[in-house]
């Protein structure tokens, strides 16, 4: 679960949607805080799907599993648990 | 008549009635109405004066932007998609003293950004106002200016465009006629309402007495479960729809019960007609043309007619005259290419405080729209690009000269050039060309951009040249910049 957070940040460091310094929360809102916009989105739904061979469905494209670091780590833990 | 007098009237007449959803939440009507009045109540001390609007898309918005209207003041809703370094550049040279903002943008740009406001109002999100601290300052603006909306504040000085009740209200009502809105029709507000294309959706489904169903575009899984609840107009620019068609069983499942869907900001393709009418076959299909400046629309094409001229922009909306210009500002014949020019009860005011671009904009009583077209000789309208360099991305028109130096003033760099490159969804991207003034790695530039700039400006590439991409004649142009890049990329 750490690890996929990890990683999850990495990729918005090293993308640059955030400092190397940022700290956040868990449960803080990506896009409130203006980090990412619907077109980062589109980048990060393209890592998640790459990096972790998962398809995500288009009814699980929402807020609750993809507007913070808490939702998006469930939702790859739960993608990938149902289909092992 | 302003436009929240609208709700107002609606509210009289058909007080239940939904006026506006946004997930689980619904307000009627008579509710908003309420609402509207409560906010105005903290702003009854102003009269005529800016009030700068922060908010993201929704329910909360909407009620705050007409609020400033019923208190006589002048609304200037912030793109919330900018840097706050842009906002502030948009503050600044807009000289605005108050603003009304939700807890939710207070609290992510926090205390010191409001510092520079004598007049901060909180609204939240149970709907009580805060006044954190104010002071009237008297302002002398036009006595008709209701709205400011900009066009493009992400690089370069931003131009505000004034609009007043008339503006808003000719438009609403030509929008109203052309798509046919009644008060039984439910549409999706997808797309950012702080500009012109959003809010002219705001102005004409409230002055119709429908209901909007607000969703924004990040989450597609919610946009799809809106689709589901009823919606019988959808409005986007071609980008939207080619997002929603990354999924395209859902996409078909989605306008099956739709009964018109319009685009606007940029030409629409074969593809989406077909995939519109593939998913219902008595779905019309109504593209549209407008400016900010215009309020928001100036043409559209009769769905009937979507087959066969889908690279026209068809005809003008009731109320407004298009003709095609000269080089000698005369009227052109058909088929003979010049500026296409309007006039209309929906052209700006001019722009906020600045009369030599506005003298430029509005010649005799013409908006000149920059776009080059020829009339057909059924009378409909055709476009043949832009008469400067601007570049449309997704539906935001951008200046590349201004983006490069914008780039090029904060980075060690000796020059950059902005190259338009094709791009899936929002028909064009950019990529950079950079004369570095010494090693430096092309990802300093990349992340200087995911910083300041929206995600649509994200550059698809970096590419480090060593001397300028000169046309023949020695000048910068997009094609010159074009040709450049192409060779760079042979020679790779």
């Amino acid at each position: 679960m750490e690890k996929i957070r990890d990683d999850i940040i990495d990729f918005l460091k090293g993308q640059s949607f955030m400092d190397s310094n940022t700290q956040f929360a868990d449960n803080e809102s990506l896009t409130k805080a203006g980090i990412i916009d619907s077109i980062g989105l589109l980048e990060l739904l393209d890592h998640i799907s790459e990096s972790y061979s998962i398809e995500i469905p288009e009814d699980m494209l929402t807020p609750d599993n993809l507007d913070s670091l808490q939702g998006i780590t469930n939702l790859i833990l739960k993608l990938k648990y149902e289909r092992s | 008549m302003r436009i929240d007098s609208f709700v107002a009237k609606n509210a009289n007449e058909n007080p239940h009635q939904i006026a506006l959803e946004e997930g689980e939440k619904t307000i009627s009507y008579s509710c908003l109405d309420n609402d509207i009045d409560r906010i105005a109540s903290s702003m009854a001390e102003f009269g005529n004066c800016r009030f700068a609007v922060l908010a993201e898309s929704g329910i909360q918005y909407i009620k705050m932007l007409m609020a400033v209207y019923r208190s006589d003041n002048t609304a200037i809703p912030l793109p919330i998609e900018l840097a706050t370094f842009n906002m502030e550049r948009i503050l600044d040279t807009a000289r605005i003293n108050n603003i009304i903002v939700t807890e939710a943008q207070y609290s992510r740009f926090g205390e010191a950004f409001f510092k520079r406001f004598e007049t901060v109002i909180v609204v939240s999100d149970d709907d009580s106002v805060n006044t954190l601290c104010k002071r009237v300052i008297e302002e002398y603006n036009n006595p008709n200016l209701r709205l400011v909306l900009y066009t493009s504040g992400t690089t370069g000085t931003p131009k505000g465009v004034m609009l007043s009740d008339r503006n808003l209200i000719a438009n609403a009502a030509s929008i109203i006629e052309i798509l046919g809105i009644t008060p039984a029709d439910k549409a999706a507000l997808v797309i950012s309402p702080h500009h012109a294309f959003g809010n002219s959706i705001i102005n004409s489904h409230l002055m119709a007495g429908g209901c909007i169903s607000i969703v924004s575009m990040n989450f597609m899984g919610l946009i799809f479960s809106m689709m589901r609840s009823g919606i019988s107009m959808f409005y986007g620019v071609p980008s939207t729809y080619r997002l929603l068609l990354r999924y395209p069983e859902k996409f078909k499942d989605a306008f099956r019960n739709v009964r018109l869907a319009a685009t606007a900001g940029g030409a629409i393709d074969d593809i989406i007609v077909k995939n519109l009418k593939d998913s219902n076959p008595d779905i019309r299909v109504m593209p549209m043309y407008g400016q900010t400046e215009a309020t928001a629309r100036l043409a559209y094409l009769p769905s009937e007619d979507v087959e066969e001229f889908v690279d026209t922009i068809g005809k003008a909306i009731p109320g407004v005259i298009l003709d095609v210009f000269d080089a000698n500002n005369c009227s052109a014949e058909p088929n003979i290419t010049g500026e296409l020019v309007a006039r209309g009860d929906n052209i700006m005011l001019g722009y906020l405080d600045d009369e030599i671009a506005t003298e430029r904009k509005i010649i005799n009583g013409w908006m000149y729209t920059g776009d080059l077209a020829k009339k057909l000789p059924n009378g409909y309208f055709k476009l043949l690009g832009r008469k400067d360099d601007l570049i449309k991305i997704g539906d935001h028109r951008v200046n590349p000269r201004e983006l490069e130096k914008y780039i090029e003033s904060n980075n060690d760099v000796s020059g950059v050039f902005v190259v338009p490159v094709s791009h899936e969804l929002l028909g064009n991207a950019i990529s950079l060309m950079v004369i570095p003034n010494h090693d430096m790695d092309a990802t300093c530039i990349s992340s200087f951009c995911r910083k300041n700039l929206p995600g649509y400006l994200h550059p698809l590439e970096v590419l480090f040249i060593d001397h300028l991409p000169l046309s023949e004649n020695g000048k910068i142009s997009n094609r010159s910049i074009i040709e450049g890049y192409h060779n760079v990329k042979n020679s790779m």
